[in-house]
């Protein structure tokens, strides 16, 4: 009887006590959508924002639809012949598949000025999004030079997120997302 | 078997024990908190002030907030039918000031005893949200709560409309408020370039190089900082606002810049060969910083005259923002549920979950160190997070039209 008791008293501690938790403990929404707003402050290039109370709108309203039927997925451009060239996540390497497409854009912007856009999918808003689209341009922009470009006549930015031509939240659309696109003049 | 229940007894202390990072406070039974309407005149303005109320209320978490609308005269010392069951009456006395303003007559009652009255005065209808921030707060301070001073602050941040369009604008935390300050171009980067909130920096992407400017709230004026090609961020501004960490890019190469305003000189401080970005000021003389240098992407610190570097964070992976103050640092990590926020000590190993859900991003210090704004993404609907470390409670507040970029208080 007194085994059962202290067997029981030990079950009893070990279900009530428990650990300390590293989960929070909450993720409460407050009704901040108390809040539809329209607003006037003194500035200058003043705008009004509403929201409906109910309404989630996508995140982006559209994707670009110019480089999406261009050159976003790897294919030709067929306006001006260059194509995008395609990173693997959290990769700024140029892979195999994507060698013989840099070799057809050297061809097309040798002698003229243009300008190597970098672009990353979702995935973190933040500063290192940012500068993994501009390693990407960087890693074009070497590639280029080694088939002969001058340097001088490249430009590069990073978009980041910025300019997705997919926005399904797929595998396959991340993937189009995370590009370097030529822009010629 | 007694020494077996001590020994069992001591490991589920230790186990449990997290003396660096506990920061829950046990909290009983909440007393339920009403509020009412007492305005002479109901409409949705009050309604609406009604609602705003009600999630400040919630984000105080002293109450049981029921945020069920009723009348009452607000001369009167009892609640409305309705709220018969209350411990706390909020009553509110909406009166417009013929100027296009309110005069809002406010008190706070107990067992028909007043405990809090104050009258407010908002010029602009508009900003309607703060009177209830500020009431918020005040009732806060009256009833003993942890502070709450960065409810009152604007947030800054840049919405992504479009592809290649985004937006600056101020808003306040719940963003109930939300005034559009910059357009027409693609924007990034938002920060406060002052404690007063006057001033701001931001990056524009439309220029032939990305351009890191200054912008002023009241007269819209602008003037450029400096540009780099690839890429120019503004990541961090000095306490006394006199200097700034840059992220620069010449030659496609992203490295962080200390840039001192008083003699416009920058000078680069890190040099890795790969990523360093994001520098946050630690002090006066010693930055954190995100770097890949170990192959995916952390978090170190070094001093700004050195070249010797500190690795931060020992857990996690594509640790790629962060925020710090003090010696507690937060940062976002990839776990099994997506992105979430994790709260560390300087002084300690280990490590507390601060989110579960969603892919949660951006974090950002109250200047207190009280709460931690951050950017939440839940499928295609993006929201500002707020979390109080101290009482171990979060909010969301969604963004109905487009996606947040970044944001600052």
């Amino acid at each position: 009887m007194k085994r059962i008791t202290y067997v029981s008293a030990i079950l009893a501690l070990l279900v009530f006590s428990g650990c300390s938790t590293k989960a929070p403990t909450i993720d409460a929404t407050a009704n901040g959508s108390a809040s539809n707003s329209s607003a006037n402050q003194a500035s200058g290039t003043a705008q009004s924002s509403t929201g409906a109370d109910s309404a989630v709108i996508a995140p982006l309203t559209n994707a670009n639809a110019a480089d999406t039927n261009s050159n976003a997925n790897g294919s030709v451009n067929a306006a001006k012949g260059v194509t995008s060239i395609l990173f693997d996540y959290d990769k700024f390497d140029i892979r195999a598949d994507m060698q013989e497409n840099v070799k057809t854009n050297s061809a097309l912007v040798k002698n003229k000025t243009f300008k190597l856009e970098g672009n990353c999918d979702e995935f973190g808003s933040d500063e290192y999004n940012f500068a993994l689209g501009l390693k990407r341009a960087n890693a074009v922009k070497s590639a280029l030079v080694n088939e002969g470009i001058s340097a001088d006549s490249i430009s590069m930015t990073s978009l980041g997120e910025g300019n997705p031509v997919c926005l399904e939240k797929t595998q396959e659309c991340w993937a189009k997302n995370r590009r370097v696109d030529l822009k010629l003049p | 078997m007694r020494y077996w229940i001590l020994f069992i007894l001591s490991i589920i202390t230790l186990w449990g024990a997290d003396t660096t990072l506990e920061v829950t406070k046990t909290v009983g039974v909440l007393p339920k908190f009403v509020i009412e309407d007492g305005s002479t005149f109901s409409g949705a303005e009050t309604q609406k002030f009604h609602k705003m109320l009600s999630a400040d209320m919630k984000v105080i978490s002293l109450f049981d907030v029921d945020d069920s609308y009723a009348t009452q005269s607000f001369e009167s010392l009892q609640p409305s039918l309705t709220h018969k069951e209350a411990g706390y009456i909020l009553r509110y006395r909406l009166l417009d000031d013929g100027a296009g303003g309110f005069k809002a007559e406010v008190k706070l009652l107990q067992n028909s005893l007043e405990l809090f009255n104050k009258t407010y005065l908002l010029k602009q209808r508009e900003m309607l949200v703060f009177l209830s921030h500020s009431i918020a707060y005040d009732i806060n301070i009256k009833m003993g709560g942890a502070p709450l001073e960065w409810m009152k602050r604007k947030v800054l941040l840049v919405r992504l409309s479009s592809a290649r369009h985004s937006e600056i604008v101020a808003a306040d935390y719940t963003l109930a408020y939300q005034k559009v300050i910059l357009s027409g171009g693609m924007y990034g980067f938002a920060k406060w370039a002052n404690r007063e909130q006057t001033d701001f920096y931001y990056t524009s992407l439309s220029d032939f190089k990305p351009t890191i400017y200054k912008g002023n709230l009241a007269s819209g004026k602008k003037h450029a900082i400096t540009s780099s090609d690839g890429m120019a961020v503004c990541s961090d501004v000095s306490e006394d606002g006199s200097k700034l960490l840059l992220t620069l890019a010449p030659g496609g190469q992203p490295d962080i810049y200390l840039y001192d305003l008083v003699i416009n000189e920058k000078k680069r401080i890190t040099d890795y060969s790969g990523i360093d970005v994001n520098g946050q000021f630690m002090g006066s003389d010693t930055i954190a910083f995100v770097s890949n240098r170990f192959g995916n992407p952390n978090i170190f610190s070094k001093k700004i005259n050195s070249t010797a570097i500190t690795q931060l964070v020992y857990e996690g992976k594509n640790n790629s923002s962060f925020t710090t103050y003090r010696n507690l640092l937060v940062y976002k990590t990839r776990d099994g549920n997506g992105f979430n926020l994790r709260l560390a000590s300087l002084n300690s190993s280990g490590s507390r979950q601060l989110t579960s859900s969603g892919d949660n991003d951006y974090p950002r210090f109250s200047y207190d160190g009280e709460a931690i704004l951050h950017i939440k993404q839940e499928g295609s609907r993006s929201l500002v997070g707020i979390i109080r470390v101290g009482i171990n409670k979060s909010f969301t507040f969604p963004l109905h039209v487009g996606r947040i970029q970044s944001l600052d208080w």
